[in-house]
């Protein structure tokens, strides 16, 4: 029997150890070598070469010689960023503790959202097929769909943990195929009783301005500064519950090693189902937010969840940090992409965002800030 | 060897079934939902021997199965409004729509294969979204309408004509792909890989290139999704982006699952089960329109009942039956739990 | 002598034998005379259009009950199908209902079951653009089964694939739009204007539409977006909308419309309506409503279909949809749906079958021969006007266009324009020759159309 990959003969283990050592030290220099390339050669591109003529003409031109929309574009991709992060960092949250990966994420957007969009036409009063302008719209009617939305998905989320994942904890394929089968159940129920046509969630009056930034003049759209508001709200008080809170505590030892939680006689399973539900009720109030932001229709629940998945997969699953950056990179790249490419070519947008993924994890497999076990 | 076990002789049951089929189901049934039921089932093997003897639960195999598929559609149609119409002779496009996927396998393999578990799950994941934009986006070669007319060679097709050339033709290939996965299990490669999947650390230090391995395997996959590939074209006559998008991704993986992840004749149980519940249970009234709700809820129950799927079910069976068979080696990587992250 | 006495013998046998064989013939004839008609519709229940499912049902029913003497299974759900219903005692019966998501890889798969387990001779559908260029490509496979088409509004479809046995009665995406560019150039002023549309062949087809027309009049497109499909951001798209331009014509649709709309808001202020032009997506009963108030003003491309029009055959259209079905889930009241898209088009897809097999009494032998050259020309009278088939099996058909306005603070659309007899080649831009229409296709070219200046001003109702 031959060995496919036999160990190279005649060489003493600690040479050997140390050619693999200098082999990775050398892959690893390669990959940063090629990450920074790609980061650099874009960011050239966009501050000081792309042309406004020619085969390569762009709509902008490059930052220097249009800072006005390159300022634009930049807060564009910062506030697309704040909304995936609250989205993502529900998915996160769940993943780091409970290694469930949830793949109804984007389902439960989806739903909190039509919850809160039928309870802010209710509450309006002009009917539920006609869609609201912002004139008609106070804080009131956004705010409290919104909450209901969220405490809603969240409910959701917790009834699905505790009847399909509570008892194949540590199957993680398993649940992610329980969590597919969700997700396909609710999305064909959500199309039969909301129906196929798109439908958005009308901003409050008091948000739908502009917010005069006094740079360049740019009148920028209060509603983005609003999400953004939010994410870092969101942001914050995530960190403040698993930084200072016993619960938090908890979480975060159970991330690092979850059987001596529980051999501590920690109610592990209560901690389960609070970080679950967290987790759900994100994915409810992204979906409240991301149907004011854009619109709820079938198809942008696979939309929501794929931007989830890119987002912990670049940050490293589990990590809060990494899903704010993992965040900021998608929002930045896609809305650079879209605006920087030269004009022939922003078609090819879309799959810039999934090329990076790949890029990211063939340097770092575990996302840019994920940890091994 | 030759000692009769029940897996046998449902086997060569099954087996002989098929070969009579055409004597005693419709047209229909041979052309269309049997065909359907070989090249789904050849590219869920696929996926099972990456999970079975890899511990790579891959949703990549779409991806692959789809590039072989356009490649093909591209260099052997002609006079379409889309893509290169080349009008190659199919054969050419077969070896080179197999090329290019083996080629995009170990490509992905590589890039893939530093991660584990539910990370490669995930990975491979972004390779069939990667796969599905490209194809939309690039219109030179697809774009989202896709290609039409792709042509089986002339001694197989028209397909419509003589769908039951086509038929015999999968049946041989799957029959095929099932003895090749079986015999490379048992290879030196074979058994390295599923001791790469047991235990990545110590093969490492035995000196085995976990990397490597992982790679090839993955390609080695890509070819055998890719054969499917090639199948599905010349049983579809077409195909588009959304021939390879999520839902068709999560589709193989259902399969995989409710034929049980851990034998690769689950593969083929799986496709038969999902082929024929999507064909009918439109045909339900009172399920209608509704019938994603249907394949959802069974296969939720599956997973929740049995996650080795239906062949779970049977090797459950026959093991309380006095016909017990050996125990098997493959371990079933649904219910093993998270796997050790490599290096 | 004794031989021809025989045969005189002979003659009253041969006489019986000759009324036994008629007789038996007779029957058989008659047997074959009653053989019912197999027919299948594919509809999209799954997908952007999956709500439209039962639009589409209530257009086939509509026209069985009218031109078929069939009965509606159930007034309130379309999707149940017909009763009854003979050509010429030859029975209708329909054999399933597919179900598709406005992808061709479905629609292939769910007409192979219609077609070959389902047996069905005829079938009518489906219902958007790639599905019926799969369709058509399915159709030139199996000539002795006859295929209309149900709302799909592909220009290949019928430019380029051009199956015999493939026939549309509805329009194609570009000469929906028939009329925008005369509007934009010659009542609106505009001069210059910039295009968005999804980047897939539909919406490359009816922006075609706007500017093969626009251009021919003399107008300039100086730029052309294309966002891709599934986008959720659209600011960077809506930030490079040129503000330099008298106009833009919007052809995103699905769940990008509003999105479009509030980055456009966002990056530019207020929409003015006056300087906007959409695609039928503005415009659809039951997808316009959700646009809000910030589109009123705008004027919309249609289907061909004009829900307020005034004329007797208009009404009279409504009023049968509303006669046939009470309601139309999940929009409700049936009588309003009739001028959607999706009911219209099936409608009058299927009314083209059913004249085409009263011209052949019924008949379907011969591999359908006959059939489908009766179908080929068959002329209706439909209730937006005439409507005849070119030689690629294209109908050539009236163009309705509408305003967006508002009406008790509620965003409305009323028809405003009528363009008659448009046919599917813009004079000569479209052939089967040309690339399809695509980002970069058609390019901006000063020609004559033969429907300019024959615009006319409907009445229309309320």
């Amino acid at each position: 029997m031959t060995q496919a990959a036999a160990p190279t003969p005649g060489l003493a283990g600690s040479d050997r150890a140390r050619i693999l050592a200098l082999r990775r030290r050398v892959l690893q220099a390669l990959g940063l070598l090629v990450l920074g390339a790609i980061v650099v050669i874009p960011a050239v591109w966009v501050l000081f070469l792309a042309p406004t003529t020619g085969k390569w003409a762009t709509s902008f031109g490059s930052a220097v010689h249009d800072p006005k929309d390159f300022l634009i574009t930049l807060l564009n991709g910062i506030t697309a960023a704040a909304l995936y992060f609250v989205v993502a960092s529900g998915f996160t949250l769940i993943f780091g503790l409970m290694r469930v990966v949830n793949m109804a994420h984007g389902a439960f957007f989806l739903f909190g959202g039509y919850v809160a969009l039928k309870l802010q036409r209710h509450m309006v009063g002009e009917g539920g097929s006609f869609g609201l302008s912002s004139s008609q719209v106070n804080l009131t009617h956004w705010i409290v769909p919104a909450l209901v939305g969220t405490v809603a998905i969240a409910a959701m989320g917790l009834a699905m943990q505790q009847l399909f994942l509570r008892w194949n904890q540590g199957q993680d394929l398993r649940q992610a195929l329980i969590t597919i089968a969700v997700s396909i159940i609710l999305a064909d129920q959500m199309l039969a009783h909301f129906g196929g046509v798109a439908e958005d969630i009308a901003w409050p009056r008091n948000w739908d301005t502009f917010v005069n930034l006094r740079v360049k003049g740019i009148q920028y759209t209060e509603t983005r500064l609003v999400i953004l508001a939010i994410a870092v709200g969101i942001g914050v008080l995530l960190w403040l519950w698993l930084k200072k809170t016993r619960t938090g505590m908890v979480i975060r030892a159970g991330v690092d090693d979850r059987a001596m939680v529980s051999a501590l006689g920690v109610n592990i399973q209560l901690t389960f189902a609070i970080a679950f539900a967290i987790g759900s009720a994100l994915a409810g109030l992204g979906g409240v937010i991301g149907g004011s932001f854009a619109s709820l229709a079938p198809g942008v629940d696979a939309n929501w969840l794929l931007y989830s998945l890119v987002v912990v997969i670049i940050g490293g699953m589990g990590s809060l940090g990494g899903a704010a950056i993992g965040a900021l990179l998608l929002g930045i790249t896609t809305n650079f992409a879209a605006a920087y490419l030269p004009s022939n070519y922003t078609y090819y947008s879309i799959i810039f965002t999934f090329v990076l993924v790949a890029i990211v994890l063939a340097v770092r497999p575990l996302g840019l800030f994920g940890r091994p076990e | 060897m030759s000692r009769v076990t029940p897996d046998r002789v449902v086997g060569v049951a099954a087996l002989v079934l098929a070969v009579l089929a055409p004597l005693y189901l419709s047209s229909y049934w041979v052309g269309t939902l049997l065909t359907q039921m070989l090249f789904l089932g050849i590219v869920a093997a696929s996926l099972i021997f990456l999970s079975a003897y890899g511990g790579m639960v891959s949703l990549g195999q779409v991806a692959i199965y789809g590039i072989a598929g356009f490649v093909v559609g591209n260099v052997t149609t002609n006079g379409n409004t889309k893509g290169l119409n080349l009008g190659w002779n199919p054969w050419w496009g077969v070896v080179l729509g197999l090329a290019i996927a083996v080629a995009a396998a170990l490509l992905f393999g590589a890039l893939a294969s530093r991660s584990v578990g539910i990370y490669f799950l995930m990975i491979t994941l972004t390779y069939s979204v990667i796969a599905n934009l490209t194809f939309g986006q690039v219109t030179d070669v697809s774009g989202f309408g896709g290609i039409s007319g792709i042509p089986a060679p002339k001694h197989i097709g028209p397909v419509d004509a003589h769908s039951n050339r086509l038929y015999y033709v999968a049946l041989g290939v799957a029959l095929a792909v099932y003895i090749l996965l079986r015999y490379i299990s048992r290879t030196p490669f074979g058994l390295t890989l599923q001791g790469l999947r047991d235990d990545p650390v110590r093969m490492s230090s035995l000196g085995y290139n976990v990397m490597l391995h992982r790679t090839i395997a993955f390609a080695f996959a890509g070819f055998v999704a890719g054969v499917g590939g090639v199948l599905f074209v010349w049983w579809n006559g077409h195909i588009d982006p959304a021939s390879i998008d999520l839902s068709a991704t999560i589709d193989v993986l259902v399969i995989a699952v409710v034929g049980g992840l851990y034998r690769i004749e689950g593969a083929w149980v799986g496709a038969l089960f999902f082929v024929v519940i999507n064909n009918y249970s439109q045909q339900i009234s009172f399920i209608g329109p509704r019938f994603h709700t249907l394949i959802g809820a069974i296969f939720l129950v599956i997973v929740l009942v049995s996650p080795g799927g239906l062949v779970g079910l049977w090797d459950r069976a026959v093991a309380l039956s006095p016909f017990r068979r050996r125990g098997p080696t493959d371990r079933n990587p649904i219910e093993a739990g998270q796997v050790e992250p490599s290096v | 002598m004794r031989a021809l006495r025989s045969r005189w013998k002979l003659i009253p046998l041969a006489g019986a034998v000759i009324v036994a064989a008629a007789a038996v013939a007779a029957t058989a004839t008659a047997r074959n005379s009653a053989s019912p008609i197999r027919i299948a519709v594919l509809s999209d229940c799954q997908g952007a259009f999956g709500s439209f499912d039962n639009q589409d049902m209530a257009g086939v029913v509509t026209a069985m009950v009218q031109y078929a003497g069939a009965k509606a299974k159930n007034p309130n759900k379309p999707r149940d199908g017909w009763v009854g219903g003979q050509i010429n005692g030859h029975p209708l019966k329909l054999v399933g209902i597919g179900c598709s998501n406005d992808r061709a890889d479905t629609a292939i798969k769910e007409t192979k079951r219609l077609m070959e387990q389902l047996k069905a001779d005829i079938m009518i559908g489906p219902l958007s653009g790639d599905e019926s260029i799969a369709v058509a490509n399915y159709a030139k496979q199996h000539p002795t089964k006859t295929f209309v088409d149900g709302a799909a509004g592909a220009q290949d479809t019928t430019l380029k694939v051009r199956a015999k046995n493939f026939f549309r009665f509805n329009g194609d995406g570009a000469q929906w739009n028939a009329g925008l560019g005369d509007l934009a150039y010659n009542k609106l002023g505009w001069k210059t204007a910039a295009v968005v549309a999804d980047d897939y062949s539909f919406a490359w087809t009816s922006a075609a539409g706007f500017v093969a027309e626009f251009c021919a009049v003399g107008g300039k497109v100086t730029k052309r977006v294309f966002p891709p499909l599934n986008t959720t951001d659209y600011s960077s798209y809506a930030q490079q909308m040129p503000t330099n331009v008298d106009g833009t014509f919007v052809a995103v649709g699905g769940a990008g419309l509003i999105p479009f709309l509030k980055a456009y808001e966002q990056a530019h202020g207020p929409i003015d309506g006056k300087k906007f032009i959409g695609n039928l997506f503005w415009g659809t009963p039951g997808q316009f409503e959700q646009l809000s108030s910030r589109v009123a003003g705008a004027y919309v491309g249609g289907a061909g279909t004009a829900g307020d029009l005034a004329t007797p055959a208009a009404q009279a259209y409504n009023k049968m949809v509303g006669k046939v079905f009470k309601q139309i889930p999940p929009f409700g009241a049936a009588a309003p749906q009739a001028s959607s898209t999706f009911t219209f088009g099936y409608y009058v897809n299927t009314w083209g079958l059913l004249a085409g097999l009263k011209g052949v009494k019924g008949d379907i032998s011969g591999g359908q021969k006959k059939l489908q050259a009766a179908i080929g020309k068959v002329k209706l009278r439909t209730p937006y006007g005439p409507v005849h088939l070119d030689k690629n099996r294209q109908a050539v058909i009236p163009v309705y266009y509408q305003q967006l306005y508002l009406k008790n603070g509620k965003l409305a659309v009323k028809t405003v324009g009528y363009i008659p007899g448009v046919d599917q080649s813009f004079g000569g831009t479209f052939t089967s020759k040309t690339p399809p229409p695509g980002r970069n296709f058609p390019a901006c070219v000063k020609r004559n159309l033969p429907w300019i200046g024959h615009t006319q001003v409907p009445k229309v109702t309320g």
